[in-house]
């Protein structure tokens, strides 16, 4: 017994270190412990003080507990007499019992303090609208507000609108760093949950209500000028900021849906890509402004001479767009802004679709290592997301839709039908 | 005469009064049924009640298991596509499903038919009828459920596809989690699956309801003479305790189902938004069971491991009151927790508080226990026997996933660790490190009681080792898993987010552990059939189960005990002259049995039709309201032929000399 003992414990804890080591690195894509901005990292911190706390207790408990073993087993032919048949001491009793209470207490006042820290949006004026924003189109009234934006979770996709800025996109998120931003996460049919990990905890989107949260990427100038030591005039502190937003947070960072929502839960991811204030004011006048038509025509032209001899607007792009258009009713449930016909709400919006670094709610991937799009790979995902839907997604309404999915179609898309499609999307830069 | 389970393997020496009762229905009682069947069909013997239990619960541990090495087989590489996503979604709900409510809960329940009258002294439980009823319906409820698969390979074969309610829907098998949130329960959302698993679980709860009464009945009441509340072995203690939370939390979840079933078939909206309902309302009823639901299952662990620990060190258990209090604290504040699964919910600033707090508070009193456990040891002499080695590791692999549970106490830590991999290491520590360590525990200690046979051989070392091996390489590197950003719940993954070699290792770790639970069944065959008799009390134990014959006879007891002490069989084994257990002098009158009765039967069978009849209604098959309606008919009149063939009951007499 005493042999077989000592080898469990030796095996058991190999065993454990190399399940510890098999793979240690945590600086991954949706890693908790590379935190980019406050919320994450006081979620983090809190986090090291339960570790800490469990580890002592641990190592404390622990080794009483292997030591009673050891020094109180039996050993072989014992005749000693029955040990004394203590029934307690409530003396140590009341001592571990006040014990734990402390070492609780110790977890529990930064705990309330990290409640209230990552509940209450801290007004500032670096993140009013007002003081950052250079876009145009912001009204007076929303001038003093942060920038607020509403998550809409759908089986198996999701809408971002910034109503204050008029523009809606979808999958893949662009936020400025820095400031404070508002979330308002609201849920179009069952429960998700909004997941950025290094970012922030998440936070659920239930149907029928809108559950707010405040998230942050990269620390405001204060904390970073605190954190960092830096010093210097004004100016220098600013372009030293802007070198660390620039250098350590402005980036691609990976999410996903973390409520169980479906077949296709495990294919509901996102993307959040932080950009300069410059870069996102850019953005948002281009999704405003939407596409032209093909060959830069003026949508009325083009709708014009398709209404009269579409045979007369030739080229693969024209066609994809017609097919867009037409038989593969895409525009009955997405919009492209700019295009007068293509205003449909049920699916994400393509508005500059060419520009995002994946389709399919974040699962099929063209970003090559400089970060920036893999044509090729683009395509390759563009035709095989119209051609299978249900195989990427199964059970998604792309493909069934009482009677409206391309999987519904008498005759399916040909594969020159959905090549043609795909490279018209390439076009929606 | 009874089979051989229930009497001696020595020849019978006393004389039965074996003319079979009539009850008041005119028809024949089955006692003394030479039938096997017949007998363990209407038995009302808390003993193999026990042992059906136990039987069902290691199949169910068993085909749970088998879900869940699918699971790992389909995660072990990014985007694998050995099963669907329909179908691992199934996978994870019936896994959890089956392993909660069909694993665990009839292994707890049959510990506590088996144990608790023997431990207080008694015959039988106080309603020996119901405690038949519980067993039979808790069968019906299983076979409601798990016909579901059922009809999932009829579909796949394309030999069934519903229509009416439920048209288009192609899940048939509960797909929707263990815990069913809403909407995605609603009718629009999942099919058929949904409703089997709503009728299954309420038909599992009525047995659990009504056997949870029986216990508080039984311990209450039928206690021999001098075994006060605190002379009671812990495990009553925790069997009582459990009892009460069954009764106080069952009925939240009876009601959310119930208003589940109404959304889904009568179109209310309880929780359909468009209509005005509450999603978040499903997840406070659910929860508000679910929550004690997780009590209910430790702690019975709990008091096997106090009975185990202090048989083998020879020691009474450190701080009896406290532990038993500390159960009673813990089962308190078990109502008072809920919400921690609700965290990321949106509860508001207040509400997180006070569950964060309320949360941590409950880890005082489970530290107690360990703590006492500890104390237990210390000063005693320990024999590591086979009980033994799992009581232990049962402290260290408990108290790992405690310390997960004050993690995620801390509500912005759990904003990252909720719906991560994280939780799934944290319960899976408490419920296989814990309740599954201790629960194999028990059955190495109790079940030469029960079978009246003794472990062969070295086997248990192997289950040991590898059960605690593959617990520990499945589920450790799972805490980093859910750190570095993996949500749960998810048929695959993508290569590139660093999960790919965690979820390999978790993978083969899983496989080692079922490796050793087929180890441990191969272990019970041997007992089975290789066994040596094991008498009356092999590990030289501390209480009253250990006093009678092993197995015990049908009457546990020759004559009741009267109690001088806590701890009585150890009491009057190496205790004072005046802590001898003396015995009630009941003169020639014999034992008065509880009779055998096919009732409890009949009534729990009525649950099949009532179940499967709503579920494919729902699928639109015809006529099925009418066997639904039939099945209500069987249980009213089997139960209203229960109460009019009156209690019966026949004599024993056993020889003078006998215990």
């Amino acid at each position: 017994m005493k042999h077989s003992f000592r080898g469990l414990i030796a095996l058991v804890s190999s065993l454990i270190a190399i399940a510890f080591l098999a793979g240690c690195d945590t600086n991954t894509r949706m890693s908790t412990f590379d935190t980019k901005g406050p919320i994450a990292e006081a979620q983090l911190d809190l986090f090291m003080v339960t570790i800490w706390v469990s580890l002592f207790i641990f190592v404390l408990v622990g080794s009483v507990y292997i030591v009673a073993m050891f020094k109180f087993r039996e050993r072989k032919n014992d005749d000693r007499p029955l040990p004394v048949q203590s029934h307690g001491n409530p003396l140590i009793e009341i001592g571990l019992i006040g014990a734990s209470i402390l070492l609780l207490v110790i977890i529990a006042v930064p705990t309330l303090r990290a409640i209230w820290y990552t509940h209450d949006f801290p007004v500032t004026e670096e993140s009013k609208l007002g003081a950052w924003y250079q876009g145009e189109g912001l009204s007076a009234a929303e001038e003093d507000k942060p920038l607020t934006i509403r998550v809409e979770g759908y089986q198996w996709w999701w809408g971002f609108a910034y109503p204050q800025l008029g523009i809606t996109s979808a999958n893949e998120l662009i936020i400025p760093a820095g400031k404070a931003i508002r979330l308002e996460l609201r849920s179009k049919d069952v429960i998700h949950s909004f997941w950025l990990p290094r970012i922030a905890g998440k936070v659920d989107l239930i149907p029928g209500r809108s559950n707010g949260m405040w998230i942050q990427a990269g620390d405001s100038i204060e904390d970073w000028q605190e954190k960092s030591g830096a010093t210097g005039s004004d100016e220098e502190l600013r372009a030293a900021y802007a070198r660390y937003l620039q250098e350590e947070i402005h980036n691609y960072y990976y999410g996903q849906c973390a409520e169980y929502c479906g077949d296709s839960h495990a294919r509901m991811l996102f993307r959040a890509s932080v950009v300069s204030d410059d870069d996102f004011a850019s953005w948002v006048s281009e999704i405003k402004t939407g596409h032209q038509a093909p060959d830069d025509m003026a949508w009325e032209d083009w709708y014009a001479a398709n209404d009269e001899s579409p045979e007369k607007l030739t080229g693969d792009i024209n066609e994809g767009l017609q097919l867009f258009m037409s038989r593969g009713k895409c525009a009955t449930c997405h919009a492209v802004n700019g295009n007068p016909r293509a205003v449909g709400v049920a699916g994400p919006n393509l508005t500059k679709v060419a520009s995002r670094l994946s389709v399919a709610a974040g699962w099929l991937n063209h970003r090559a290592e400089d970060g920036s799009v893999d044509i090729e790979q683009q395509y390759a995902n563009f035709f095989k997301w119209i051609k299978e839907p249900n195989t990427v997604k199964p059970g998604n309404l792309m493909w069934k839709a009482n009677g409206g999915g391309i999987g519904e179609l008498e005759e399916l898309l040909t594969d020159d039908e959905i090549h043609k499609i795909s490279l018209y999307l390439q076009t929606l830069k | 005469m009874s089979s051989s389970l229930t009497e001696p393997t020595a020849p019978a020496t006393h004389d039965h009064a074996l003319k079979p009762e009539k009850s008041n229905l005119g028809l024949m009682r089955p006692d003394h049924s030479k039938s096997v069947i017949i007998d363990w069909l209407t038995t009302v013997d808390h003993k193999k009640i026990g042992i059906m239990y136990g039987a069902m619960a290691l199949f169910f541990l068993l085909v749970g298991g088998l879900e869940a090495l699918i699971i790992r087989a389909q995660l072990i590489v990014p985007e694998n596509d050995l099963v669907s996503a329909e179908r691992y979604n199934q996978l994870f709900t019936m896994h959890g499903t089956t392993m909660i409510f069909l694993a665990i809960m009839p292994l707890n329940a049959a510990f506590f038919n088996f144990l608790v009258p023997l431990q207080i002294g008694a015959r039988d439980v106080a309603f020996p009828r119901i405690n038949s009823f519980s067993l039979w319906a808790f069968v019906a409820g299983a076979l409601v459920l798990n016909f579901s698969w059922l009809m999932q390979a009829f579909s796949e074969l394309g030999w069934f596809t519903a229509s009416g309610p439920t048209a288009g829907m192609t899940d048939f098998v509960p797909g929707m989690g263990w815990f069913g949130y809403a909407p995605l329960t609603e009718r629009q959302f999942t099919g058929v699956g949904t409703d089997f698993w709503i009728m299954g679980l309420q038909i599992l709860g009525i047995a659990s309801l009504s056997a949870a009464m029986n216990f508080i009945a039984t311990i209450i009441n039928m206690r021999a003479p001098g075994m006060k509340m605190m002379r009671l072995p812990v495990f009553t203690w925790m069997t009582l305790i459990v009892s009460l939370l069954i009764v106080f939390a069952f009925p939240a979840i009876t009601i959310a189902l119930g208003q589940l079933m109404f959304d889904r078939v009568f179109d209310t909206s309880f929780f359909q938004v468009a209509q005005g309902g509450q999603p978040i309302l499903w997840q406070h009823l659910f929860w508000i069971f679910g929550h004690p639901e997780v009590y209910i299952l430790v702690l019975p662990a709990m008091g096997i491991v106090s009975e185990v620990l202090p048989t083998f060190s020879k020691k009474p258990l450190f701080g009896y009151s406290i532990v038993v209090f500390s159960g009673a604290v813990i089962g308190f504040l078990g109502f008072a927790v809920w919400s921690h699964h609700m965290f990321t919910t949106g509860l508001g600033k207040v509400a997180t508080a006070a569950f964060s707090l309320l949360t941590m508070a409950i880890a005082v009193p489970t530290g107690v226990k360990i703590f006492n456990w500890i104390g237990t040891l210390w000063g005693g002499r320990v024999r590591f026997d086979a009980p033994m080695i799992f009581s232990v590791g049962f402290i260290w692999m408990f108290m790992m996933g405690g310390f997960s549970g004050i993690m995620h106490s801390a509500a912005p830590a759990d904003a990252q660790q909720q719906d991560s991999y994280f939780v799934i290491a944290h319960f899976h520590y408490v419920a296989i490190g814990g309740i599954l360590l201790a629960s194999i525990s028990g059955l190495y200690f109790w079940l030469p009681k029960i079978l009246g046979k003794m472990w062969a051989g070295k086997l248990s070392t192997w289950v040991a080792i590898l059960s605690t091996v593959g617990l520990n390489v499945t589920f450790f590197p799972m805490h980093f898993l859910g750190l570095i950003g993996m949500p749960r719940r998810t048929h695959t993954y993508l290569s590139g987010f660093g999960w790919d070699s965690y979820n390999m290792v978790c993978s083969i770790g899983a496989f080692i552990l079922g490796f050793s639970i087929l180890l441990f069944v191969i272990d019970i065959i041997l007992l089975m059939t290789k066994g040596k008799p094991a008498g009356n009390d092999p590990w030289d134990a501390r209480t009253l189960e250990w006093a009678t014959t092993s197995p015990p006879r049908s009457y546990n007891f020759a004559r009741t005990p009267i109690i001088p002490a806590r701890d009585a069989l150890w009491e009057h084994k190496h205790g004072a002259e005046n802590r001898k257990i003396t015995f009630v002098d009941e003169g020639s009158h014999g034992i008065h049995m509880p009779s055998q009765s096919w009732m409890p039967f009949v009534a729990s069978f009525g649950f099949i039709p009532l179940g499967l009849g709503l579920c494919l209604m729902q699928a639109g098959v015809a006529y099925m309201g009418y066997v639904t309606i039939s099945g209500l008919v069987i249980i009213t009149l089997g139960a209203t032929l229960w109460a009019i063939e009156g209690p019966g009951g026949y004599h024993i007499h056993p020889k003078e000399d006998e215990i």
